[in-house]
Order: C-alpha cells, then sequence, then structure tokens
C-alpha cells in the first residue's frame, strides 16, 4: 500500500514534469483519492479515431506495479478490442503480459498504439472485428470515425 | 562563458530538481526511486532494488502451477534465472527464483565464500604454478581423483548458495569419469583433445545450473585435477597464491606438522588463548 502510494506520486511528479513533452497525454490524478486516474489522450492521426480525444478511467489496485492498473475508456469508441458497452480493453500488457516497469503514461502510449493497430483477431467488440476480419476497411472505418465524431468531439456551437 | 547569462532564478530551479531523490537519472524501474540494495539480473545486467524483484518473481512465480526457473526481465523480457546482490567489490550474493529469501545457512563456511570469492578475482598465473600442462602432457588425467567428489560439492555449493548439489556434483564426476574411461580405451588420442574434450563436456554438463559461471568453474576444476593435491592443501596454495587470509585454511603452520599436534592446535584455537 504505501510502496504503490510512493509509486504513484513519482509517477505525478513526473506527469508534471512531461506534460510538455507529450501533447498527446494528459494525465489527471483525482484531487482525493491517488488511486484514482483519468486521461484525455488525442486519437492518433491518419486513423479514424484522428480529431478525437478520448477519456480513460484508471482505477490502480493496492498492489500496483506488481500488479496492472485497470484502464477503461469512458468516451464510447469503435474498435475492435475495446467492449462498446462498457469500454474495457483488450490489451495483453493490462493483463498476463503486465509488467511492473510499466507506467500509467506508458500505459496510455500502449492504448494510442492499440488505436492505430487493432488486432480483429481478438474482439470484444465482434461488429468492429467482423469488419476488418472481412477486409471491410471501409465500413470499418466509417462506422470508427462517426462515433469518433459522435462522442469525442467538442460539440460546435 | 557565455552561459553565465542564465537568469539565476532558472540556475535554482535546476538545483532543486537535481537534489530531489526523484530526479535519480537511473531509477529502479519498479519503484521509480532511488535503488535500495542493488541487485542486478544474471543474464540482462537490469538492475532493480533487491525488494522491489523479489516480490516481483514471486507474484510471476505465484501466477504458475508449478514453481518457475527462470523469469523475465521487466524491462527486457530476457529470460532469468537468478538475481546478484550484495556486491561488495569482491562477493556477491545470488537468489534463485522460486525459493526462499536468503535461506543461506550453516553449510556455508568460509570455505565457500573463499571459493565464492575466486570467481570474483584473477587468478594470475596460478595455472602455470600448479603445473596444468604437465597434468596433460605426461597423460596424469589417466588416474582418478578421490578429492574430486567433495571438492566439487563444495564449489557448487559456493557458486549455486544451495547445500543439495549432490545431483549435479554425480552429473559432473560422472561425465569426468566416462571421459577417463574413454581416454584409457583409446590410449592413441592426443592429448590436446583431452583437453579440449575435457573442457568441452565439464562445461556442458555444468551450464545449466552455472550459466554465467561455467567458464570459470571449468577453469577451476581443472586447476584442482592438475594440481593433484587435496582439498586442504589446493586452499592453502590457492589462497597463498592470491595473498588471502582465510579463517579456518591456516598458512603459518608447515603442512607435515598438522598430523603431529593435531588436536593440541585445535584446543589452543579454542582457549583463551593463556596454555601453551
Amino acid at each position: 500500500m504505501q510502496a504503490s502510494r510512493a509509486r504513484l506520486f513519482k509517477e505525478y511528479k513526473e506527469v508534471q514534469r512531461e506534460k510538455v513533452a507529450d501533447p498527446d497525454i494528459q494525465l489527471v490524478c483525482d484531487d482525493s483519492n491517488i488511486f484514482k486516474w483519468t486521461a484525455l489522450i488525442k486519437g492518433p492521426s491518419e486513423t479514424p479515431y484522428e480529431g478525437g480525444v478520448f477519456q480513460l478511467a484508471f482505477a490502480v489496485p493496492e498492489q500496483y506495479p506488481l500488479q496492472p492498473p485497470q484502464v477503461r475508456f469512458l468516451t464510447k469508441i469503435f474498435h475492435p478490442n475495446v467492449h462498446f458497452k462498457t469500454g474495457e480493453i483488450c490489451l495483453d500488457i493490462l493483463k498476463n503480459a503486465w509488467s511492473p516497469a510499466w507506467t500509467l503514461q506508458s500505459v496510455c502510449r500502449a492504448i494510442i498504439a492499440l488505436m492505430a493497430h487493432p488486432e480483429p483477431d481478438s474482439p470484444l467488440n465482434c461488429d468492429s472485428g467482423n469488419l476488418l476480419r472481412a477486409g471491410d476497411i471501409r465500413g470499418y472505418q466509417s462506422m470508427a470515425r462517426m462515433y469518433t465524431r459522435l462522442a469525442a468531439m467538442p460539440k460546435k456551437g | 562563458m557565455e552561459t553565465v547569462s542564465q537568469s539565476p532564478s532558472v540556475m535554482m530551479a535546476e538545483d532543486r530538481s537535481s537534489t530531489e531523490p526523484s530526479s535519480d537519472p537511473n531509477p529502479c524501474p519498479i519503484c521509480l526511486a532511488s535503488v535500495v540494495e542493488e541487485s542486478y539480473l544474471d543474464q540482462c545486467f537490469h538492475k532493480f532494488c533487491f525488494n522491489c524483484i523479489v516480490r516481483w518473481t514471486s507474484i510471476v512465480a505465484s501466477k504458475r502451477s508449478c514453481a518457475p526457473s527462470s523469469f523475465k526481465c521487466p524491462l527486457c523480457k530476457t529470460e532469468n534465472f537468478s538475481i546478484i546482490y550484495g556486491y561488495d567489490g569482491t562477493s556477491f550474493q545470488q537468489h534463485y527464483i522460486g525459493r526462499s529469501v536468503r535461506n543461506r545457512s550453516d553449510f556455508f563456511s568460509e570455505a565457500h565464500r573463499y571459493r565464492l570469492k575466486c570467481y570474483y578475482s584473477d587468478p594470475g598465473n596460478l595455472a602455470d604454478k600448479l603445473q596444468v600442462s604437465r597434468y596433460w602432457k605426461f597423460r596424469k588425467y589417466l588416474q582418478q581423483n578421490h578429492f574430486l567428489p567433495n571438492w566439487l560439492r563444495r564449489e557448487i555449493q559456493a557458486l549455486m548458495q544451495e547445500e543439495d548439489v549432490d545431483i549435479i556434483m554425480h552429473h559432473v564426476v560422472g561425465v569426468i569419469d566416462s571421459l577417463r574411461r574413454n581416454w584409457l580405451k583409446n590410449s592413441r588420442n592426443s592429448t590436446e583433445t583431452a583437453q579440449k574434450e575435457f573442457r568441452l563436456s565439464v562445461s556442458e554438463a555444468a551450464r545449466p545450473f552455472l550459466t554465467g559461471r561455467t567458464e570459470r568453474f571449468v577453469n577451476e576444476s581443472e586447476l584442482f585435477l592438475a594440481s593433484g593435491l587435496n582439498i586442504d592443501a589446493f586452499d592453502k596454495a590457492y589462497t597463498e597464491h592470491l595473498g588471502w587470509k582465510i579463517p579456518g585454511i591456516e598458512h603459518d603452520e608447515p603442512l607435515e606438522h598438522i598430523p603431529a599436534v593435531p588436536y593440541l592446535y585445535i584446543l589452543d584455537e579454542d582457549s583463551d588463548g593463556d596454555g601453551n
């Protein structure tokens, strides 16, 4: 418990320092609870998520970093490896391939990489996975782009 | 210099950040703080705090059904077998994954410690002193060395920091014995091939257990065999050569005197020193 707190505090300080360095990620710690974080990540360019800003919720376990944080999308996203309703993410480093050398910041980077490189063979969102597996790149991209517009872009006016 | 014009407030900010512990340029990847009790993985040599990496390996072990003998480095995913820690310039300790921590018990004597230390010291021209080349040249390797099993047991115990190493010891002895039987059968074998065969077979037999220390172990085994000495005499020659004083290994007493007054000598050491 003490160890996870100390480590999260280090990460907090590191985030404050690095804020300028990585404009695609904005990590914020909950005011009252250092085990609750949220992140805003920018959809990677040249993907249907470009232009969108996606919110992630982190729940950090007490055994962190020996156990991975639980991360889910709060913003709706159409992606083969993200559950459409719950926002749950299927990513090996958040499960059995976790290593304590990952940080919340680097997990965000991994999620951005996952957005740009979906893995349709282990889908949490079958509709999205099936489109990609059937080779319907256009169908997948237009669906993903539509949900990006609907859910991840600031409303104009 | 031009940089003097830098504003004082910037300089101070830099100063402050450099004195903070978090600005350690090479922190432990697990706790992100300065490394406490430097420990290295035996294959990739990545550095962690001892407690951090041991806790991580025990988490890894608890997730598998049977105790694993290796684990992946959290940084580079290289398979490692042990954690090297407590390095003090001459010796170190080693923790193998899947075993309880720091269980080094009574079996680990000063002699074990001295043997372990040898692996971190340059033996210099000891091979010449002990006449290793004569050993091969005059085919002394055809004779069995009865001290070998005990010597090997202590050596492997020292390297693995594990008491029960008899299986490995018998394995290595068996390999050397079968080599000798082959050499006896084919007496036309050149002595160079014999030496090569010895080095190759022993390192093959020991490598799965001794990993990075195998080469040196083969050297040391060759030294011991070639010396033709028993364990005590070998230790004496070795430590004298390196100029070490090891408690339990006597230097001042000439060898031939020991059998004459063995018990008196031991009593002298244990008593208050006021006797004769």
